[in-house]
């Protein structure tokens, strides 16, 4: 595509005769080309001193120790790093992130992907529109909301599920989902599930509406089925968008927070903890903000691991302007 | 129109037609149930959620509603600015650069460009530790304003991305007459491009608001004056506060819940529509 | 490029010493002549978030401005739970607020090596005038290197409450030994009632029994050695056993690892609604497990302390709890009107509303208790921390943040049944070691 060789002239073009009317004819574009900056300025000031400085500064953090009730700051290189490395709640962390990540995908991509494609197949527009608006209602309802609510459905005393299985004779299932090691991660990321497939699949609907009817025609008259469909036309045409949602999923699941913190605040024995929770605990409740920094550093990582990634794959699909 | 139109004849299509209507009613009724539980614990006694989880309510009052009320509402006021002011803020501010981005000719433009969407994927949990010494001394710790500048400065790439992948695919040929006329780049943005981009700008303004309502992390940290606190914040402590008083917790995270959910319903078509058209193909 | 590269470097530079300029106020002591000017506001962090006692310094600060109209008090009322991670984030931000809750020991002590509390010696030390009118232990729980640092609202201490009728009809007596409760609550299972319910979600309320039965078993000068991570050896075989006697609680008397995942308030709850016939509690929670609105009446609610076991290697008599209080922020702009604010609050008649239902927490103010207007239950309660031999701290505040996380931790994982006493005493030794 040549957008952007197009932007530029028109930009150019557009500075030209509105500015510096008196100016000499050297100048004039140099002069209107650094006044379009006003546009972007307080943006650029926004986003460079609220996201940018704070993340730089959080690696000098990282290189120190601090008593927050003193104020004494130590300098102590790498400490930090070792103590992350060496830290089994910090692997705990890193591994109940990554299942975030890869049972989001499964449910919120793969699984989402498939719900829309059903609800796309339905031949009446209204009930199309009911289902996809219907399923996003929980991720317009705040974590915190959700987060408590589900807290509430795993009571044993009080909550549904266990409720739920005795109905069905399954009572041997009933468990104390937040309160065992073992299960309290799994708990929260189910919840979370319920509460985000919704909404991609309302963004993969978008994305299979886009798709020309003309080839679902073209593949009929070849005697295609349903999922022969589903197969050679939506799945490959909504690729990008595919690519797309694991990357925003996987970002989002190391970016986890608010519904551990509401469920389970980490535990039982930090064996629910997120990279986000504990940052909180260890800055916040232990009064080792350094700790605390190093912790945002891996995080740092990650994401931007992942949003090279995009970024490379976007940069493949399509060039950007 | 969409996919796969199967025509209903012969039995298998029947009955396949039949098993996809059962799913998608299954899969409601997994997201609604839990929501519906929700909003009728509200109306229950403490000792009926504890004794039959499933009965419907004994009687339909609402002094838990009332009573909740009178524990958000001021959480309520507080969440209610924030969101108001950050979605303007975002949005207008997002608007302006993203015209920039794609009209003028700015020097640098790539490496701008690349500075403000790589926004994008910073996480604010990275920006946590810093930015607590940052916000008190600039003397906005446990303000609106502190809330209100994050969430616009978080928020900013990724609607600037948004609107700017709108105003890329808008056509030039209108914004070039009126330049022709002589209209100034101010006159540009506001008589042609934001009218044409109306629809991006309405999903824009959702997906902030879903955002600034529902936040958590910052209002948690950078706020502790119940009068400063916004609902995510307030629920939780209301939770804690209310010891085993369920039913007005119950009443209280509904009342949350909602306004959010009727701003859905309502602008639902608009959202959908601004997000189908702005997503670049 | 190079210009602007070092521009930018200045202006990062120029703003970490922004961030970094507000550093800890000095020092301040407080003055007793200092004139009290009725102008301004007043922040105060209180402990008293929950719905039940949240009306009493709401109620205190209306009366304060009633009085005297140039002043606001605001108030940031905070519960158990969120209070800890509230007041370091207050701290790290500094912004504590003029009046701040505190725990004794090494919770409070940070303050005090931070100086980041005002010496109130001058004001409530002793032969002050307002010292004399609290209990003196209580005052002398605020000592930090010879200082008084603060103002102590109520006492408190861990009691085990029980429900007198499920205890009549099973037959059963107040248990003398911790061997006589088990026992019981083998009778109260085969009823088919919980013995004890116990939410151990948020952690600290198995490290409170733990902290009861430690101080049975762990002799105290051993056990306040081991609370100094320089001097900590965690060597005394007294805290696996008391590992040991926790984990025969759980299992006897409680639904087990299940506890874990059910929240405290939940569990008080059975008590008050008769499913359970135990729950061990404070004393300031007396008032909350049976009162008018519950199915526990006060008059069927009792208490015992948690029994010692029969060959206890420490002492006996010792009782886990400790009188909580006020602190005074250095960085407070009107000292002189905040101690008077916290003078009204401590004043008599104030005490007397503290200790009587439905807020129930025993003032630590002199004549601050009657017996008349209290609760039956809150009144004995007094009366065995009076006679207790030695108080001990709650052990995730007496002890370094590092080595109260690894007890919290720990023990939930203990609860769970994931590791055994022999690993939960390594690793707080471990923390103790880190922390030195």
């Amino acid at each position: 595509m040549s957008l952007s060789a197009d932007i530029g002239k028109s930009g150019v073009a557009l500075g030209g005769p509105a500015l510096g009317a008196g100016r000499g004819p050297r100048l004039r574009p140099l002069l209107s080309r650094l006044l379009a900056l006003r546009w972007i300025a307080v943006a650029l000031v926004l986003v460079g001193w609220f996201v940018y400085y704070p993340i730089v500064d959080n690696f000098f953090v990282s290189t120190t120790n601090q008593d927050i009730f003193t104020g004494e700051v130590t300098q102590v290189g790498l400490d930090n790093y070792r103590r992350l490395a060496e830290d089994p709640v910090v692997g705990r962390a890193l591994w109940n992130n990554g299942a975030y990540a890869v049972l989001s995908i499964v449910f919120q991509v793969f699984a989402a992907f498939c719900l829309a494609a059903i609800v796309e197949g339905l031949s009446s527009e209204r009930w199309r529109n009911f289902w996809r608006a219907l399923y996003f209602v929980p991720s317009a309802i705040s974590t915190t909301v959700t987060g408590l609510l589900f807290y509430f459905i795993y009571q044993p005393d009080i909550g549904i599920l266990d409720g739920l299985l005795k109905a069905l004779n399954l009572e041997h299932w009933s468990h104390v989902w937040l309160g065992d090691p073992q299960t309290a991660i799994y708990a929260i990321i189910a919840m979370s599930q319920w509460q985000g497939f919704g909404y991609s699949t309302l963004l993969f609907t978008i994305a299979i509406q886009k798709i020309p009817q003309e080839l679902y025609d073209a593949a009929r008259m070849d005697g295609a089925g349903p999922l022969r469909q589903l197969w050679s036309i939506t799945f490959p045409l909504t690729r990008e968008m595919t690519g797309m949602m694991i990357i925003v999923t996987v970002t989002g699941a190391f970016q986890v927070f608010n519904e551990v913190m509401v469920m389970t605040g980490g535990g039982p024995n930090n064996s629910s903890q997120v990279l986000g929770t504990w940052l909180y605990e260890q800055g916040f409740n232990q009064n080792d903000m350094g700790y605390a920094a190093a912790i945002g550093s891996v995080v740092f990582a990650v994401t931007m691991l992942t949003g090279i990634l995009q970024l490379w794959y976007t940069r493949r699909r399509r060039v950007l302007a | 129109m969409s996919g796969a139109t199967h025509s209903a004849r012969g039995f298998w299509p029947v009955m396949g037609q039949a098993f996809l209507w059962a799913f998608l009613l299954a899969v409601g009724v997994v997201v609604l149930y839990p929501l519906l539980w929700m909003g009728l614990g509200g109306f229950k006694s403490n000792s009926q959620i504890f004794d039959q989880p499933f009965a419907l309510p004994q009687s339909w009052s609402l002094e838990n509603y009332f009573s909740a009320w009178r524990g958000v509402q001021g959480y309520m006021v507080s969440s209610l600015l924030v969101t108001l002011v950050s979605t303007v803020a975002t949005v207008l501010i997002s608007a302006r650069a993203a015209y920039g981005l794609t009209r003028t000719a700015m020097p640098a433009k790539p490496l701008i460009t690349a500075f403000v969407l790589g926004g994008m994927m910073l996480s604010p949990t990275v920006a946590l530790v810093p930015l607590v010494r940052m916000l008190q001394s600039l003397g906005l710790y446990d303000t609106h304003w502190a809330l209100i500048i994050l969430y616009t400065a978080f928020r900013v790439p990724f609607t600037t991305f948004l609107i700017r992948a709108y105003m890329l695919d808008l056509p030039r040929d209108l914004d070039e007459a009126a330049m022709m006329d002589g209209a100034s780049p101010g006159q540009i943005y506001r008589r042609i491009i934001l009218p044409l981009c109306r629809p991006i700008i309405v999903s824009c303004v959702v997906l902030h608001i879903l955002f600034a309502w529902n936040e958590y992390l910052f209002a948690m940290i950078f706020t502790n004056s119940p009068s400063v606190q916004t609902l995510p914040v307030g629920l939780t402590s209301m939770m804690s506060k209310h010891g085993t008083d369920f039913a007005q917790v119950f009443a209280a995270m509904t009342l949350s819940a909602l306004p959010i959910v009727i701003i859905f319903f309502l602008t639902q078509r608009y959202f959908i529509r601004g997000l189908t058209e702005g997503m670049a193909k | 490029m190079k210009r602007s590269l070092q521009s930018m470097t200045a202006i990062v530079a120029a703003m970490s010493a922004l961030g970094a300029g507000a550093a800890a106020a000095q020092t301040a002591v407080a003055d007793p002549a200092a004139p009290v000017e009725y102008e301004g506001t007043i922040k105060v962090l209180t402990k008293f978030g929950m719905q039940r006692l949240a009306p009493y310094f709401t109620e205190l600060a209306q009366e304060y401005e009633a009085q005297h109209p140039g002043v606001t008090i605001e108030l940031i009322q905070e519960d158990d739970d969120s209070v800890k991670g509230k007041t370091k984030t207050l701290v790290a931000s500094n912004s504590i607020p003029d009046v701040f809750f505190s725990w004794t020991g090494t919770w409070g002590g940070n303050f005090i090596r931070g100086e980041r509390a005002v010496d109130l010696t001058p004001v409530i030390g002793p032969d002050t005038e307002w010292g004399k009118t609290f209990a003196p232990a209580a005052v002398d729980a605020f000592v930090y290197d010879g200082k008084h640092y603060g103002i102590p609202l109520y006492l408190d201490a861990k009691f085990m409450g029980y429900s007198k009728p499920i205890f009549e009809k099973l037959g059963l007596s107040v248990p003398e030994t911790l061997e006589d409760m088990l026992a019981a609550c083998d009778t109260i299972k085969e009823a088919g009632i919980t013995p004890i319910s116990i939410g151990n979600k948020e952690p600290w309320v198995a490290v409170h029994y733990l902290g009861q039965l430690l101080a049975y078993n762990v002799p105290k000068d051993v056990l306040e050695r081991d609370f100094d991570p320089a001097t900590a050896e965690y060597a005394d075989p007294g805290y696996v056993a008391s590992l040991e006697q926790f984990k025969a609680i759980a299992d006897r008397c409680t639904i087990g690892a299940g506890m874990n995942g059910i929240s405290y308030q939940n569990a008080l709850q059975e008590l008050s609604d008769g499913k359970s016939a135990m729950y061990y509690q404070e004393i300031i929670e007396f008032d909350n497990s049976a009162s008018a609105k519950t199915k526990l009446k006060p008059e069927e609610f009792g208490f015992f302390p948690l029994p010692a076991p029969k060959d206890a290697k420490g002492d006996p008599k010792a009782l886990e709890g400790a009188p909580e209080g006020y602190m005074i922020s250095s960085a407070s702009e009107n000292v002189p009107l905040a101690l008077d604010f916290m003078k009204f609050v401590t004043s008599q008649a104030n005490a007397k509303v503290l200790s009587a239902p439905p807020y129930g927490q025993p003032s630590a103010v002199i004549g601050g208790a009657d017996p008349a207007q209290m609760s039956p239950a809150v009144v004995g309660g007094l009366e065995d921390i009076a006679e207790a031999s030695y108080l001990m701290q709650w052990l995730d505040t007496v002890n370094h943040p590092r080595v109260a996380a690894a007890w919290l931790s720990n023990l939930q994982a203990f609860a769970g049944g994931s590791v055994t006493a022999e690993e939960v005493v390594a690793e707080v030794r471990a923390a103790a070691a880190a922390a030195k």
